[in-house]
């Protein structure tokens, strides 16, 4: 139930943000639209790797090594997702550099200055 | 007509996901790899982390690429960012109003307690919640909290790629040791695992957090620095 | 220890370390970076390289562990055979690219080597998600290399890159969750043993997500609007880098997950040549080089898609899907790679502009081998995996498919050569090209690799032996001399022909034998005649050697593969022979591309050939198989497109009246004899089956037709080239319905006539050539009274002109007399009256060559003109005394020529047993010669009467003002000719030739520049995978 909820919101959540990267004239929001998308799919990722009842997969008084496998969610999605979230603001971080040269040379940040190239 | 196409996409998608989400189950137990890890880092690395041990051992591999990610992004931005021709048109330090006097001197406050928490966070990434990427991040934090409150503040963005680079040779050299002195490339058992839960444990899994804690701060810092030049 | 230290694991610790060093490094100096950057790449090369011999060698696939731990608890990675092709190839190309980034900055220079280190990443590991790491540590290194360019283009570009690839990768990202939540595996090498537990509607979005992720980076047609943007405003280096580095990558992270996409393979291969044949077509509408360069580039990869998924469905052996897939991909990769590359180095956007490239020879050197490369011609390794991949399709009886190959081959051909037409004859600007000489050396380096790569496929190919490879050599050498004289060159082209020629032909016998020293020989002989040119002509001699030498070298062949081989060796060293011609910019393009679909229809005549009989070799030609019908019908088609039927000759004439003079007798006399050739060898099979037989009929009316339209159109002409063009057409025509008769006597005919029209034609278009030496007329009009002035000259065009009209005592006598004799044998009554027919109009032009060139009144302007040049009459008294020998001493020929036949017949008896001599003997030659000239007789007279009475009389008289009665009365007949022989045939083509431009245009209409429009089409693309791969029946449960 919890993971449906959380993979729902995720889903949900990329779907908002196709919606903005593709109906946004704004260069800026299209990038926001884009970093939703990423959450978007880190939340997934996060949601796919719940087991029902289970809690951080790190072993302490709270979580005995003998009964970790039986409780703790599962810790591959949990790693994937930290590499993920990296890489997600590595490519907003290139984005927003973009739009910043392309504000210099234009002057604009809409998204039809840019169609120089064609055909 | 184009807005239509639009939607029409967006719906299919949305059906799409409907599909994913209602035929998602709950999963009520552990992949048999999954499981396999929550009982082979403990013993293995000795860490009770579970996902600092694949992260800095099992997949340290792929931790290595997204720290080259972050390295290249850093240098990427520079790159993109350092032709523009002619910042001496409106500089807005110059001009730009000093921010009050409270936020500076909680600023100062605040600085080093938050590098003390990404100290923590960082150095702890082996035993409890937490990691090199998360305390770099907070490390971070700490940078932009600076570059808010100070418009006057200069970043020696130099002895930070200094750092990161030292960093990540420094990460090269731990896994080159793990090929050398333990079971192949980023191994991290170069060092004794010690005691389950003891600050000094888990083979190299503390240095290789504190390398990536390092570089990921420094990246993060040489980013945000170059978006403000 | 070395052995460890050269483990491929050392590739990324190497990549990675020098990279995180490079910053350090720079506080040294930025001597140092560039060392350890040039250091790092070398490394990288070498430890790919090793580990290529390795596994070349016979060991297994080197594994690569990380972690301490096996898989798939830690991330392994692998290099196989085909992983250390591709990652070797790529690492060298980056090697030597890093010429161009070795004076930037050093943040620039650890992205290109994170980059490089990155593709190989993708090449070789075998966890999903470090496939992701890795496609973004490329996609990073990429974003930041395309800041290079700074123009509001570029940038624009880049951000709609941006756009697209950060869309593709959240694809892929949701496409590896969602697997790990069916699975709750990562690495690659579980999930495909694991795949049947990828179901259900989450399981299937997975792979429709990863296999769309991969195809969008792959560029797809319609999704990449975004892709062609960069290529075309991206400095060429880093569009190299795209283009080979970063697709290649992407291609084998698709071609490692290909069996989890077990059950959508067709539908990648569709997607694959959708992209081939649609970005080939759009190609043709492109003015600027790099995203001509872009659109090719795609092309390919779709290539590449196609036969990967194929192979796969065909189930071959690893072997030979290294063959294709590497063959393709290293072509690709030297070759578009050395295009962008030469694109920086001419610094020019429009396509025109380029032919600032003809004042540096060796760069248009480089072009022309990049561009034979990339269009799959011999001897580079495309060629050998196009071949190997029709070969292994039609094994598969995909045959549509081999049809969509070729036709995106003949497009992109199309669009490629037309840029080098433009090239060589574009207006000569002063300003030469913008970089330095330096950047020409990796270029080099591509081209040089092109060829050793080519080699070594060759010999995976099958080819075994090294003679196919002489006329190259020969090529080469003279290439070396270069700087000499021309008459130096020529003299060596001539000795290394009659040396390396006389080897090859030495132990060829047969029909082949036959053929071999009639080709040699005429090659020769006319080659003697270029010796009257004494200017430099850039490139002809390495040209004609390569040519003279092919053509001893065809008969020689014993295998499909070799004929094919030298068969376009032939193909495009005529081409640049007759492109290098300032009057031949329009006509060699038609040239090459009806050579090349002749060619395709050849290749493909093999491919069922060998499918049919598991066999290469020319002789399974003569055993019939459940398809020799077809193959027949294929090999004719593209034979007689080659020899100029009539219906497929709109390329003929041009090229031969727009060619080098003596290019022009080359191609007329030797080169079209190659198809004649072809013929007789591709037709051994039609005698095996009665269906083909019928065929033959068929091929015997298309010769006489050919023969009759081309005899009239030759009339119609003014221009002597042209007018010897259409001769030559007609005369093959002759051959083909000789060929076509299939009997004993039928192919003595053909011979007998192969080496008349030999001789004659090269007589005649060297005459032609001489007049215009003398006089720089082209039209008969402007000529008269030449007869005294030119006397040996005269004399040479006269005999020329009595031997080929079929007149005693000539050798075209003999000829024409044995083609009636044998078409009466067979009952073959109509074609007969045709030949009849002809060989009247044939008198027509031919009578009219000699009265209005040597007869007539004398122009004033010409008094003082001198004889012909000594190398022309020389090669001309050559010709002469062979049609002398053979019109007095007819067996010298006949015989052997006879016994050179015979065994092909000898079962088949349509042939009875008789020698030739009784044949003669029963044969009286006497009334048949008497029925054809008094046929001639009568229709002359006809022709005559027709125009007093008034026929026609309109057209003419707007034409005949001021003539003299003779020439009145050809004025006549070039209009009723001109009636009779509508010019449908190059309407036809030309009309294809627009439709084509039209479809380009209107398919490129969806390039409209919108980044989101791009984005949304790449959303439209995932649907149609979904719903094409059958998705729908999940979204209605």
């Amino acid at each position: 139930m919890i993971s449906s909820i959380v993979l729902i919101t995720g889903l949900l959540l990329i779907l908002i943000g196709l919606w903005g990267a593709l109906t946004h004239r704004n260069i800026l929001r299209i990038i926001i639209s884009f970093s939703l998308m990423g959450t978007g799919t880190h939340i997934v990722i996060v949601a796919i790797g719940y087991v029902k009842n289970g809690t951080a997969p790190i072993i302490d008084s709270a979580l005995g090594l003998a009964e970790a496998p039986q409780r703790a969610v599962d810790p591959i999605p949990s790693a994937l997702v930290v590499t993920a979230i990296v890489i997600g603001l590595a490519v907003t971080a290139i984005m927003l550099a973009y739009a910043i040269r392309l504000y210099d040379t234009k002057k604009t940040l809409s998204i039809e200055a840019l169609m120089e190239s064609r055909w | 007509m184009r807005r239509a196409s639009i939607v029409f996409a967006i719906t299919f998608f949305g059906l799409l996901f409907a599909s994913v989400a209602i035929n998602h189950t709950q999963s009520v137990s552990l992949w048999p790899l999954a499981r396999s890890y929550v009982e082979l880092v403990p013993r293995e690395l000795g860490a009770p982390n579970v996902i600092t041990g694949i992260l800095l051992n099992y997949r340290a591999f792929d931790t290595l690429g997204e720290v080259a990610v972050l390295f290249m992004v850093a240098a990427g931005v520079g790159l993109v960012l350092g032709r523009q021709p002619n910042p001496t048109v409106a500089d807005p330090p110059e001009t730009a109003r000093p921010s009050s006097e409270i936020v500076q001197i909680a600023t100062r406050i605040l600085a080093p307690l938050i590098s003390v928490f990404a100290a923590y966070i960082i150095m702890n990434g082996h035993i409890s919640a937490g990691g090199g990427f998360q305390g770099g991040a907070v490390l971070a934090s700490c940078l932009i909290l600076w570059l808010l409150a100070d418009a006057q503040f200069q970043v020696d963005v130099k002895l930070l790629g200094l750092l990161e680079s030292v960093a990540g040779v420094l990460f090269v050299l731990v896994g080159i040791a793990g090929l050398i002195f333990a079971g192949g490339f980023l191994d991290t058992r170069v060092l004794p695992l010690g005691q389950l839960g003891a600050f000094f444990s888990a083979g190299a899994i503390p240095i290789l957090s504190l390398l990536l804690g390092i570089k990921v701060g420094c990246e993060l810092s040489v980013i945000l620095a170059r978006f403000r030049a | 220890m070395v052995g460890s230290l050269l483990h491929p694991l050392n590739i990324f610790i190497v990549g990675l370390g020098g990279a995180f060093l490079i910053p350090l490094l720079n506080r040294l100096g930025s001597r140092w970076v560039a060392s350890a950057f040039i250091f790092a790449l070398a490394a990288m090369t070498l430890m790919s390289g090793i580990s290529l011999l390795e596994v070349l060698n016979g060991s297994p696939p080197i594994d690569i562990l990380t972690g301490g731990s096996k898989p798939p608890y830690s991330i392994n990675l692998r290099a196989g055979l085909d992983e250390a092709v591709f990652a070797f190839g790529v690492n060298l190309v980056g090697l030597i690219g890093a010429y161009y980034f070795l004076r930037e900055k050093y943040g620039t220079i650890l992205i290109y080597l994170l980059l490089i280190m990155g593709i190989q990443g993708m090449v070789m590991t075998r966890d999903l998600f470090n496939l992701f790491v890795f496609l973004e540590i490329v996609s990073i290194a990429t974003y930041g290399l395309l800041s290079l360019r700074d123009t509001p283009e570029a940038l624009s570009a880049t951000f709609k890159y941006l756009m697209a690839t950060v869309l593709a990768s959240n694809f892929f990202l949701i496409g590896t969750i969602l697997l790990y939540a069916t699975t709750g595996l990562l690495n690659i090498d579980d999930l495909i043993a694991n795949q049947q537990a990828i179901a259900g509607p989450i399981g299937f979005a997975a792979l429709i997500f990863l296999l769309a992720s991969l195809l969008v980076e792959l560029k797809p047609f319609p999704a990449n609007g975004w892709g062609l943007d960069v290529y075309e405003t991206a400095r060429g280096d880093v569009a190299a880098l795209i283009s080979g580095g970063v697709s290649t990558g992407v291609f084998f992270a698709l071609l490692k997950l290909l069996p989890l996409f077990e059950g959508q393979l067709e539908i990648i291969a569709a997607a694959g040549v959708i992209t081939f044949v649609v970005s080939n077509l759009i190609g043709l509408q492109q003015t600027t080089a790099q995203r001509l360069l872009g659109y090719s580039s795609i092309g390919q990869i779709g290539l590449l898609t196609i036969a990967a998924c194929l192979l796969r469905l065909a189930n071959v052996d690893s072997a030979t899907f290294l063959l294709i897939a590497g063959g393709l991909f290293i072509n690709h990769l030297f070759a578009k790679v050395g295009l962008f590359w030469l694109a920086d180095y001419v610094g020019k956007a429009r396509l025109q502009d380029w032919s600032v490239l003809k004042s540096r020879p060796a760069a248009f050197l480089a072009f022309a081998v990049l561009l034979a490369a990339i269009s799959g011609f011999p001897p580079f390794p495309g060629f050998w995996a196009k071949w190997q991949l029709v070969m292994v399709l039609a094994q598969d009886e995909r045959y549509v498919w081999i049809v969509l190959i070729l036709v995106g081959s003949l497009l992109e051909a199309a669009y490629l050569f037309r840029w080098f037409g433009q090239t060589l004859h574009g207006p000569v600007e002063s300003q030469t090209a913008r970089a330095g000489s330096g950047a020409l050396v990796p270029i080099f380096a591509l081209g040089l690799l092109l060829i050793i790569s080519g080699l070594i496929t060759s010999n995976l190919a099958g080819l075994n032996s090294f003679w196919p490879l002489i006329p190259l050599a020969a090529g080469a050498l003279t290439l070396l001399i270069a700087p000499c004289p021309a008459w130096v060159q020529c003299l060596t082209v001539l000795g290394m022909a009659l040396l390396g020629g006389g080897w090859l032909i030495s132990d060829v016998t047969g029909l082949n034998g036959l053929f071999a020293v009639l080709l040699l020989a005429g090659g020769v002989t006319i080659a003697i005649a270029s010796l009257y040119r004494n200017d430099t002509r850039p490139g002809f001699y390495p040209l004609l050697a390569v040519l003279l030498l092919s053509l001893p070298a065809l008969p020689r062949a014993s295998t499909t593969l070799e004929f094919f081989f030298i068969w376009e060796l032939i193909t495009l060293s005529s081409y640049f022979l007759v492109v290098r011609s300032r009057d031949a910019q329009r006509q060699a393009l038609p040239f090459l591309l009806f050579s090349l679909v002749a060619a395709f229809f050849l290749l493909a005549g093999f491919a069922i050939l060998h499918a049919d009989s598991a066999s290469y070799s020319l002789s399974a030609l003569r055993t019939a198989g459940p398809n020799s019908a077809v193959v027949f019908v294929l090999l004719c088609v593209g034979l007689l497109i080659k020899a100029g039927a009539v219906g497929v000759h709109v390329w003929l004439p041009g090229a031969y009246a727009a060619s080098d003079d003596d290019v022009s007798a080359l191609l007329s006399a030797v080169i079209s004899k190659v198809a004649i050739f072809g013929l007789l060898v591709g037709t051994y099979v039609a005698i095996r089956s009665e269906v083909s037989l019928q065929l033959a009929h068929v091929l015997g009316w298309i010769g006489m037709l050919t023969t009759l339209a081309a005899a009239m159109m030759a009339v119609c002409q003014d221009d002597m080239k042209r007018m010897l063009a259409y001769s030559s057409m007609s005369q093959l025509g002759y051959i083909v319905a000789a060929i076509a008769l299939m009997s004993h006597l039928g192919w003595v005919t053909a011979l007998y006539l192969v080496a008349n029209h030999l001789m004659v034609k090269g007589i005649l278009f060297l005459v032609a050539a001489a007049l215009i030496a003398r006089t720089g007329k082209r039209l008969l009009s402007d000529y008269g009274g030449l007869a005294g002035q030119m006397p040996l000259t005269f004399a040479a065009a006269s005999i020329a002109i009595l031997a080929m009209s079929g007149l005693p005592p000539f050798v075209g006598f003999g000829g024409k007399w044995l083609l009636l004799s044998a078409m009466m044998e067979k009952g073959w009554y109509g074609p007969a009256l045709m030949t009849l027919l002809a060989t009247f109009v044939g008198f027509l032009y031919m009578a009219r060559f000699i009265q209005a060139i040597f007869l007539g009144p004398r122009r004033p302007d010409y008094a003082d003109l001198e004889e012909a040049p000594a190398a022309l009459l020389t090669a001309q008294a050559l010709l002469i005394v062979g049609i002398l020998v053979m019109s007095f001493f007819p067996k010298v020929l006949i015989e052997p020529v006879s016994r050179a036949i015979d065994p092909q017949f000898a079962s088949t008896l349509v042939w009875q047993g008789m020698s030739l001599e009784m044949i003669y003997g029963t044969w009286n030659p006497i009334p048949i010669m008497l029925l054809a000239v008094a046929v001639s007789a009568l229709l002359f007279g006809l022709f005559w009467y027709l125009q007093h009475a008034g026929l026609f009389k309109d057209m003419a008289r707007r034409l005949a003002r001021n003539l003299s009665p003779l020439q009145r009365f050809y004025a006549f007949c070039r209009t009723a000719f001109g009636v009779l022989t509508p010019p449908w045939a190059s309407m036809f083509w030309s009309r294809v030739a627009v439709t084509a431009d039209d479809l380009a245009l209107c398919a490129r209409s969806i390039y409209t520049g919108n980044g989101q429009i791009y984005s949304l089409f790449i959303l439209y693309y995932v649907m149609a995978l979904y719903i094409a791969a059958g998705g729908l029946r999940y979204l209605w449960p």
